[in-house]
């Protein structure tokens, strides 16, 4: 005969009821939270509207966030309020990858995505104090194509310099544009060749983040893994020496899906293959820290004020997971799959985790990327 | 007779002991089955499919020929699906309800038991995922249409002879996926609801639409002809929360249990999760359709108590125009069970809204019913259910029994009634 209390536990698909167990799996439930894309039920963000793909903190501490599905929408979430405010669709996009920067004055910079490849700048104006918006389009500026036929795949901002920098997408052709002077310039590709794969594979190995650093350097990966470097002041895009790592053989698939820098401007990044690697700007040198989850992608990584390094890992069909890394003593912490239980009044896991942010006061962000997706909100110790 | 009479009468029922005998068959063999949650079908020439659930091992499709009298073991569907070398998780369950095509297969989709707090359930190590499939009764072979979800199980199910698809929704990640027949062609239309919370019942209406619940008791509806998924306004009625009831944090309670549809009235009839509300839903009606709650299936004398038992899968609707419900005595789960009772029959009169507690479900032999959780009604009329039944010891024989509900031994059976 059976043990009672294990079947309690391992029959729980029947009844679909969440275990005491369960808790054990995911995030500390007191270090977690998540918001609705707006007013819940009716005034937000719709599903199969609500993907997160990317997220962006602005210098006077709000998180922007745009989405992906049949419309792609702009929010926002000012810290001091604390909840999620629809600012409009976005018009004539469906898609937004890791494409969004807020610039120095404020501005909210968007780069569309499959079928669009514009340029969209958002001015906030007063924004607290206007309704929500779901079904009206948002009042952005098109600044046009910076790689004419392409999609914009990533972005990042040198807000010191006033550039934005970005991969097109399918070709990966990286480029500036100058906020001052309006204008685009493309330096060059990261790819040139297709991954080698089956017939129906027909793309190539493009980095899915940039990041510009303090010091005026940009890092993404591209074809084979490569690394490259564009210096902003020789305006020169640079294949290195590097590969993102992953084990031999496999560097013509992996790339890197997610880039960091500390305050001391040490360079983080992980990859598909999930592993962690740290860069040194300096002396262009890189070192794997190995493979914090047993799963691929490493989708997001940032730096908290507190030392640590988060991170979230998980393919498109595994399930989301957090994780730290402290740089002084090489540790990893896991910390759970990406779960909110506030039941009765609501429950949501995220299994995939497709953008992330640090906020001002070290509260970390991350973006959901499903049908029907919410914003989490991970506070460290 | 009013109704309040009639349910004074159904309470006074139970202190006097009612009772009401059900036929029942076991299935032979296969005693160690030690669920069924929806995966009961009464075909149109007479046979009952069943999917037995073995959380550990392999689930088995069998089902019941009513004229020869006759259980059959289709088989195991680890076997059926081609994956008894594949050493992942075993194809444990049919966890949804089946559908008759045009062609006169069953279609269905198939479902893992554990889960392991998705330490390997969901993972690329784990269940390899369900399956889509036929059952053909002229050949007596089943068709695997190939693996339909990777990593996940088919949670829900309903099959559409109209569009000829098969519906489902998955666990844990709670999309909405179909197979599409004809074509062959798998879809997955991404996330509907929480894991913890997947309606169970995709209800489908004579058009073809397909309905099922999330959110806090919203509805949902999927339009075949634009393949959209449109949230509707209206909502099932659920019992308010603010007390806690012992599962609150372990169960949802926000969803519909099931639904069935009165092709008469052209309308669904259904029970919510958490007081078994019983309510029609009327999708012509209005913008996105009508609800109307109609009391409560649950055993008389219930309606009110904190440990008003989960509602349970067993909802069909007789040709009497008379809805048939298996309610639990107590929490009901097979070996999740928070005890044993004996589980009754409930019927609900569609025309003149009259409930009737039918009394305790008891065998030939006098051996309880401790539960059900799928029912499904016969060409002829007959109700089916399937459930758990008592095992008595035998001197002298080994027990054959799946686990323990309340330290009573359990097997599973098909359970049969015969309305008057």
């Amino acid at each position: 005969m059976r043990n009672l209390s294990l079947i309690l536990v391992l029959c729980a698909a029947a009844w679909a009821q969440r275990t005491l167990e369960y808790d054990h799996s995911v995030v500390s439930q007191v270090r977690i939270d998540a918001r609705d894309l707006g007013y819940a039920p009716v005034d937000l963000i719709p599903s199969e509207e609500s993907a997160i793909g990317a997220l962006s903190v602005g210098p006077e501490g709000a998180i922007y966030g745009a989405t992906s599905g049949k419309r792609s929408h702009l929010f926002v979430l000012y810290p001091e309020h604390g909840y999620v405010q629809p600012l409009g669709f976005l018009p004539g996009m469906t898609t937004v990858h890791k494409a969004i920067v807020v610039s120095k004055n404020g501005d909210v910079y968007i780069g569309g995505g499959n079928g669009s490849g514009h340029l969209l700048r958002y001015t906030p104006h007063n924004d607290e104090e206007k309704p929500i918006r779901v079904d009206v389009a948002c009042d952005v500026a098109d600044l046009g194509i910076p790689v004419p036929g392409e999609g914009v795949y990533a972005m990042a901002i040198d807000r010191a310099r006033n550039v934005i920098y970005g991969l097109s997408y399918p070709n990966g052709q990286f480029f500036s544009y100058d906020i001052a002077t309006g204008k685009a310039i493309i330096h060059g590709k990261v790819a040139e060749h297709n991954i080698p794969g089956e017939k129906f594979e027909k793309e190539k190995n493009i980095g899915r983040e940039l990041l510009a650093t303090a010091a005026g350097f940009v890092f993404v990966s591209g074809e084979s893994g490569a690394l490259y470097l564009f210096n902003e002041s020789s305006q020169k895009l640079d294949k290195l020496r590097l590969t993102a790592p992953t084990v031999p053989g496999r560097e013509v698939y992996n790339r890197v899906d997610a880039w960091a820098e500390d305050s001391k401007g040490m360079v983080f990044g992980g990859t598909s293959d999930g592993y962690l690697f740290r860069l040194d700007p300096k002396t262009l040198t890189l070192q794997n820290l190995g493979k914090p989850l047993n799963q691929y992608r490493i989708r997001g990584v940032v730096c908290a004020p507190n030392g640590k390094l988060y991170g979230v890992g998980g393919d498109d069909d595994e399930m989301a997971r957090l994780f730290s890394y402290n740089p002084s003593n090489g540790a990893y912490e896991m910390l759970g799959m990406i779960d909110v239980n506030r039941r009765p009044y609501y429950a949501w896991q995220a299994y995939v985790i497709d953008a992330m942010a640090i906020g001002a006061d070290g509260t970390v962000y991350l973006g959901q990327s499903e049908r029907k997706s919410k914003l989490y909100l991970y506070y460290p110790e | 007779m009013n109704r309040s009479l009639c349910v004074l009468l159904a309470v006074a029922g139970i202190a006097s002991g009612r009772t009401i005998q059900v036929d029942h068959r076991v299935f032979p063999g296969l005693e160690r089955m030690d669920g069924n949650w929806a995966a009961l079908f009464a075909a149109s020439d007479g046979k009952v499919y069943a999917g037995l659930a073995y959380h550990g091992g392999d689930g088995h499709l069998v089902y019941y020929d009513s004229k020869a009298d006759r259980i059959h073991d289709v088989g195991n569907l680890t076997e059926l699906c081609g994956e008894s070398n594949l050493k992942r998780g075993p194809q444990s369950k049919i966890h949804a309800k089946f559908g008759e095509g045009k062609d006169g297969r069953i279609y269905f989709g198939t479902h893992a038991g554990f889960w392991w707090d998705y330490a390997r359930f969901a993972t690329k190590e784990g269940y390899p995922g369900a399956h889509w499939m036929a059952f053909d009764p002229r050949t007596n072979q089943v068709q695997d249409f190939g693996l339909g979800v990777p990593n996940e199980g088919v949670n829900t199910g309903a099959y559409d002879p109209q569009f000829n698809r098969i519906y489902g929704l998955t666990h844990p990640r709670g999309h909405f996926v179909y197979y599409d027949v004809r074509t062959a062609r798998a879809v997955d239309k991404g996330r509907i609801n929480n894991w913890e919370s997947i309606c169970r019942t995709l209800g489908i209406d004579d058009e073809g639409n397909v309905y099922g619940s999330f959110g806090a008791g919203q509805i949902f509806k999927y339009d075949p002809r634009t393949d959209a998924i449109q949230e509707l306004s209206v909502r099932v009625p659920i019992r308010e929360k603010g007390i806690s009831l012992g599962r609150d944090y372990f169960k949802s309670e926000t969803a519909w249990r099931t639904v069935v549809w009165d092709r008469k009235m052209r309308l669904f009839y259904g029970i919510d999760e958490s007081a078994t509300i019983l309510f029609s839903f009327n999708p012509r009606a209005g913008k996105d359709g009508e609800i109307h709650a109609l009391g409560q299936l649950c055993i008389p004398g219930f309606e009110k108590r904190r440990d008003i038992p989960y509602a349970t899968l067993s909802l069909t609707l007789g040709h009497d125009r008379k809805l048939y419900y298996g309610a639990a005595g107590k929490e009901f789960d097979y070996g999740g069970s928070a005890g044993a009772a004996t589980a009754h029959l409930i019927t609900y009169e569609l025309d003149s809204g009259r409930k009737e507690d039918l009394g305790e479900m008891l065998l030939e032999d006098g051996g309880r019913v401790l539960g059900t959780n799928a029912a499904d009604t016969g060409p002829d009329g007959t109700i089916y259910l399937v459930g758990a039944i008592e095992v008595k010891p035998a001197a002298g024989k080994a027990l054959e029994a799946a686990g323990d509900i309340g330290g009573v031994p359990y097997r599973l059976a098909l359970l049969i009634y015969h309305p008057r």
